[in-house]
C-alpha cells in the first residue's frame, strides 16, 4: 500500500470539498485568459524598459507627423509615467542619439525616426492583421497590437505583410510605413472643420483615447463611410454617414479625418440589409458593409454577393436563425449577424415581373 | 548597370506604394468588386438556364417541411434515433459471430499452436495472449456497428439531409461560438470520435473546426455505450426496485449522453470566449439540392474512407497496447506484478477520486480502445485480488456472458453503486483513445490542440468525479 497517500482518505469529506473547491478556483484564476495569473505575470514581463522607450519614440513621431508641438508633460501624460520618469528617459534617448531637443520641444533624429517607424510599421500591420484575419473585436485591436509590436522582429512582421497581400492601410485608416520607412504626407482634415453642406469621405478615426474610440465606433463609424454634414453650430455637427445621422461634438468630431471631395451628395437614405428580407421577397445586392472584413468579406463574395447580384430568401431555420438564400442557383445559409453586413435594394416579387 | 536596374526596382516599388497610398484603403476591395461584377454579368449574358425549375420547386418544399418550425425537430430527432437503433441492434449478432470466431475458436487455436511449436510461454503470451487477443477484441467490438453506422451516415449526408440538420441546429450552436455543422461532427462522435474528428472537416473555418475538434470526446462512442449500459445494470439498476431496474439504468445510460452533449456546448462556449477567441470565423453553409444517394458509392466510401480507416489505425495501436497489458500482469518483481505494484500505490488516490487503482490502470492502458476498458478492468481485479477459478490467465482479458458473474468480480474488487455512477462519469469524461489522440493531431496539425483535447476531459472527469465522491461521502455518509 501507498501508505503516503492513505493520509488522503482520511480526510473529511467537507474538508476534501472545500479544498476541491478552492483549487478549482485557483486553477482557474490561474489559467484565466487577459486578468488571470499567467497573462498577468507574462504582461509584467513584457513591461520593460524598452518598451517604454519605444512608446516614446512612437508618441514622438505621431506629433511630428501632425506637424504638432511635443513637450515634456505632453509626453509624460501620454505615456502614463510621471514627469520624473519621462525626464529619465528622454535623456536616455538623447544619449542613444535618438532625439534632440530644441527649446522647449523634442525631435526625432533621422536614426530616432526610422526606428519610430519600424515600431509603428509592426503596430499597424498588426492592427490589420488582427481585423482581417482574426475574430477579435475591434475595441480590442490597438490595445493588442501594442502588445505585440515591442515583441515582433522586422523580418516577421515582412512575413506577415506579404501573407496579407502588403496592406497599406491599418483599419482605422493610418497609413503602413513601407519597410524602407516610406510614409505618406499626412491627408485630410478633422470632420470638426467642414462647412455645412460639404461632402466627405471618413479617412481615418483616431483610436487613441480609447474611450472616445469606443464611442465612434459603437455609433458604426468606420473608414471608407461617406458623410454629407446637415447642421454646424456652436460645438456641435450634425451629418449623415452612409445615410445614418450622427450628432458629434466638437471634441469627438476631431477624432474624426476626413478628405472631402467633389460630386453629388451621397445616399441620404440608408439601405435595407439582407437580414431585413423575409422569406419570398427578393432584392438586388447593394454592397458589403465596409466593417464586415478578411475572410467573411470574401466569403460572401464567393458566394456571389457582389453589387448586381439578385438574392431571394427562401426559409428560415427550424430555430429562426440562419435564413436560406437563392443567390445563383444555390441556395446558401447565412446567419443573421452576416445578412445584416449585406446592404440591398428590394426588388418587386417577381409575380409582378412574369405577368409583365 | 545592375546598379541602375535596382535603383529602377525600387523607385517602382515606392511609386507603387504612394499611388495605393493616394488611392484609400477601399480600392482593393473595389477591384475585386468590379472584377465579380463583371463576370456575373458576362454569365447572366451568355449562359441559359435550362434545367427544370421544377426539380428546384420540389426541393423547396421538402425544405419547407424540413426546416420547418414545428416538424423540424421532432424529424430530425426521429431519423438519428433510427440510426442509432439500426446500429446497435444490427450490429450484436454480427459482434457475437466475430468474437466467437476470433476470440472463443481462433485463440486457443493459436495458443495450443504456439505451445505444440514449442514456443516459450512468455513469447506465446505476449505474442497471443496480449498483441493477438487485444487486436481480435477490438475488431469484435469496432468492426459491426461502425460497417453499419458510418453508410447508414453517409447515405443521410448523400441525400442532402445532414446539411438541414445542421442549419436547424446552427442557432444553438452559434450561442455556444460554434458552427451548426458542429451537430453533425457530434453526431459522427456518436459512432466514432476519430471519425467525428475527421468529419470536423467539412467545417471551414478554423476556430469553428478546432472547436468541434476538442469538443467531438464529449459524444460518447460506440465503445463506450456496452460499458455504460454494463455498469448501469450492474450498478445503477440494481439498486432500484427490481420493476424500475431497466428503467433507471437505461435513463442513467441516455443521462450520461446528454450530459455529454451538454457539456460539449458548455466547453465549445468555454473556448470559444477564452483561447479560441481571436481564431478567425467565416460562416456560410452550403444546402445542396436533394438527389437521391448512388449506393454503392455510398458503401465503397465509407466502408473504405471510414470504417477501415478507423479500423486500421485502431489495430495499429492496440497490437503494442495488448503486449503492455500482458507484460504489466506478468512481469513481476518481488512477489507481485507491476500490475499489482501499481494498482496499490495509485490505489488511496485514486478511492479520494471515488475510483479505484484498477480503474486508473485499465484507462492507462487500454487507451488503444474504449472496447477493451472492460475486459481490462475483469482481469486485473481478478489479478489483484487473487481470485481463483476465474478468467482466462494472468494477463489474458476476458468478458463474461452472465451480467451477475461480472458483477460478482466487480463487487469482490470493492466496487460499490458510487465506483459505478463514477465509473460512468469517468467513461464520458477521459482522454479520448489514442486512434482519437492521433487522429485529432493529424487534422490539427499541432501539438497544442492534441495537448488540451486530451488532458482537459481528464481534468474535467477528476474534478466532477471528484465533487461527486465528496457530496456522496456528505449525503450518504
Amino acid at each position: 500500500m501507498n501508505t503516503g497517500a492513505l493520509i488522503l482518505l482520511a480526510i473529511a469529506p467537507g474538508t476534501a470539498l472545500l479544498t476541491g473547491f478552492l483549487t478549482v478556483v485557483l486553477l482557474v484564476w490561474a489559467f484565466w485568459p487577459k486578468n488571470g495569473l499567467i497573462a498577468v505575470l507574462n504582461r509584467a514581463r513584457m513591461n520593460s524598459q524598452r518598451v517604454l522607450l519605444e512608446d516614446a519614440l512612437k508618441f514622438l513621431y505621431d506629433c511630428e507627423y501632425k506637424r504638432e508641438a511635443c513637450g515634456l508633460h505632453s509626453i509624460a501624460g501620454n505615456l502614463h509615467v510621471s514627469s520624473d520618469t519621462a525626464t529619465k528617459l528622454l535623456d536616455r534617448l538623447r544619449t542613444m542619439g535618438l532625439i534632440s531637443l530644441d527649446e522647449q520641444n523634442f525631435h526625432l533624429t533621422d536614426t530616432g525616426r526610422s526606428y519610430a517607424l519600424r515600431i509603428i510599421r509592426v503596430h499597424r500591420i498588426w492592427e490589420r492583421y488582427l481585423a482581417d484575419e482574426t475574430g477579435i473585436g475591434q475595441m480590442e485591436w490597438h490595445g493588442e497590437a501594442d502588445r505585440r509590436e515591442h515583441m515582433m522582429s522586422p523580418e516577421a512582421a515582412d512575413a506577415l505583410a506579404a501573407q496579407m497581400g502588403n496592406p497599406v492601410f491599418d483599419p482605422h485608416g493610418d497609413p503602413i510605413p513601407t519597410a524602407e520607412g516610406q510614409m505618406p504626407d499626412h491627408k485630410g482634415q478633422p470632420l470638426s472643420t467642414l462647412q455645412e453642406g460639404s461632402i466627405a469621405r471618413i479617412i481615418h478615426i483616431e483610436d487613441e483615447p480609447h474611450t472616445i474610440y469606443e464611442q465612434l465606433a459603437a455609433l458604426g463609424l468606420y473608414p471608407g463611410m461617406q458623410v454629407y454634414v446637415l447642421d454646424v453650430t456652436d460645438g456641435t455637427i450634425t451629418f449623415a454617414a452612409d445615410g445614418e445621422e450622427c450628432v458629434l461634438t466638437a471634441m469627438f468630431a476631431s477624432a474624426i479625418t476626413v478628405e472631402p471631395f467633389e460630386g453629388n451628395a451621397p445616399v441620404t437614405a440608408r439601405h435595407p440589409t439582407l437580414a431585413s428580407l423575409e422569406p419570398g421577397e427578393e432584392a438586388e445586392v447593394v454592397g458589403i458593409s465596409p466593417n464586415c472584413r478578411g475572410q467573411q468579406r470574401r466569403r460572401l463574395m464567393d458566394m456571389g454577393i457582389v453589387p448586381g447580384t439578385r438574392v431571394k430568401a427562401e426559409f428560415r431555420s427550424a430555430s429562426g436563425d440562419p435564413v436560406g438564400y437563392r443567390i445563383l442557383g444555390t441556395t446558401i445559409g447565412i446567419r443573421r449577424k452576416q445578412a445584416e453586413q449585406v446592404f440591398i435594394k428590394k426588388l418587386e416579387t417577381t409575380a409582378h415581373e412574369q405577368s409583365a | 548597370m545592375e546598379k541602375k536596374t535596382q535603383n529602377n526596382h525600387e523607385d517602382i516599388l515606392s511609386l507603387a506604394n504612394k499611388l495605393r497610398w493616394d488611392q484609400g484603403g477601399a480600392f482593393h476591395d473595389t477591384v475585386i468588386e468590379s472584377i465579380y461584377a463583371e463576370a456575373a454579368r458576362i454569365a447572366r449574358k451568355t449562359v441559359q438556364q435550362t434545367g427544370t425549375p421544377n426539380a428546384y420547386n420540389l426541393d423547396l418544399r421538402i425544405d419547407r417541411i424540413l426546416t420547418s418550425r414545428w416538424l423540424g425537430f421532432p424529424i430530425m430527432f426521429l431519423m438519428l434515433a433510427l440510426v442509432f437503433w439500426i446500429t446497435v441492434s444490427g450490429a450484436n449478432y454480427p459482434s457475437g459471430l466475430l468474437a466467437g470466431l476470433l476470440i472463443d475458436t481462433l485463440h486457443p487455436i493459436l495458443k495450443n499452436g504456439a505451445t505444440s511449436i514449442g514456443m516459450p510461454w512468455w513469447l506465446s503470451g505476449v505474442l497471443v495472449d496480449g498483441a493477438y487477443l487485444s487486436m481480435a477484441w477490438v475488431i469484435a467490438v469496432m468492426l459491426p456497428p461502425m460497417a453499419i453506422f458510418f453508410p447508414l451516415f453517409t447515405l443521410l449526408e448523400d441525400l442532402g439531409y445532414l446539411p438541414r440538420v445542421a442549419f436547424n441546429m446552427d442557432n444553438l450552436f452559434r450561442k455556444a461560438g460554434a458552427h451548426g455543422k458542429q451537430a453533425l461532427t457530434m453526431s459522427m462522435g456518436f459512432g466514432c470520435n476519430a471519425a467525428g474528428v475527421i468529419a470536423a472537416r467539412v467545417i471551414d473555418s478554423p476556430r469553428e473546426r478546432l472547436i468541434a475538434i476538442i469538443t467531438n470526446n464529449f459524444s460518447l462512442c460506440n465503445g463506450r455505450w456496452p460499458t455504460q449500459i454494463l455498469i448501469a445494470t450492474i450498478f445503477i439498476g440494481g439498486a432500484a426496485p427490481a420493476y424500475l431496474a431497466g428503467v433507471v439504468s437505461a435513463g442513467a445510460v441516455v443521462g450520461i449522453a446528454v450530459l455529454g452533449i451538454f457539456l460539449s456546448l458548455v466547453v465549445s462556449w468555454g473556448l470559444s470566449k477564452s483561447v479560441l477567441r481571436g481564431e478567425a470565423s467565416a460562416f456560410s453553409l452550403e444546402l445542396p439540392p436533394y438527389r437521391p444517394p448512388q449506393i454503392l458509392q455510398t458503401l465503397y466510401t465509407s466502408l473504405i474512407d471510414r470504417t477501415i480507416f478507423v479500423l486500421w489505425r485502431a489495430i495499429v495501436f492496440a497490437l503494442p497496447a495488448g503486449i503492455v497489458i500482458w507484460l504489466v500482469a506478468n512481469v513481476r518483481i518481488g512477489d507481485l506484478s507491476l500490475a499489482e505494484h501499481f494498482i496499490h500505490w495509485v490505489d488511496p488516490v485514486a478511492m479520494f477520486f471515488g475510483l479505484n487503482g484498477v480503474i486508473f490502470l485499465a484507462y492507462i492502458i487500454a487507451i488503444p480502445a474504449n472496447e477493451i476498458v472492460i475486459p481490462t478492468v475483469l482481469m486485473l481485479t481478478v489479478l489483484s485480488t487473487g481470485m481463483a477459478g476465474v478468467g482466462s490467465g494472468t494477463g489474458v482479458m476476458f468478458e463474461l456472458d452472465s451480467i451477475a458473474g461480472t458483477e460478482n468480480i466487480l463487487r469482490s474488487g470493492g466496487w460499490t453503486l458510487l465506483t459505478g455512477v463514477n465509473l460512468m462519469l469517468f467513461s464520458l469524461l477521459h482522454n479520448p483513445c489514442s486512434t482519437t489522440i492521433y487522429t485529432i493531431y493529424k487534422e490539427t496539425n499541432s501539438l497544442k490542440w492534441t495537448l488540451v483535447s486530451t488532458i482537459l476531459p481528464i481534468v474535467m472527469g477528476l474534478i466532477i468525479c471528484f465533487f461527486t465522491t465528496q457530496l456522496w461521502r456528505i449525503v450518504v455518509g
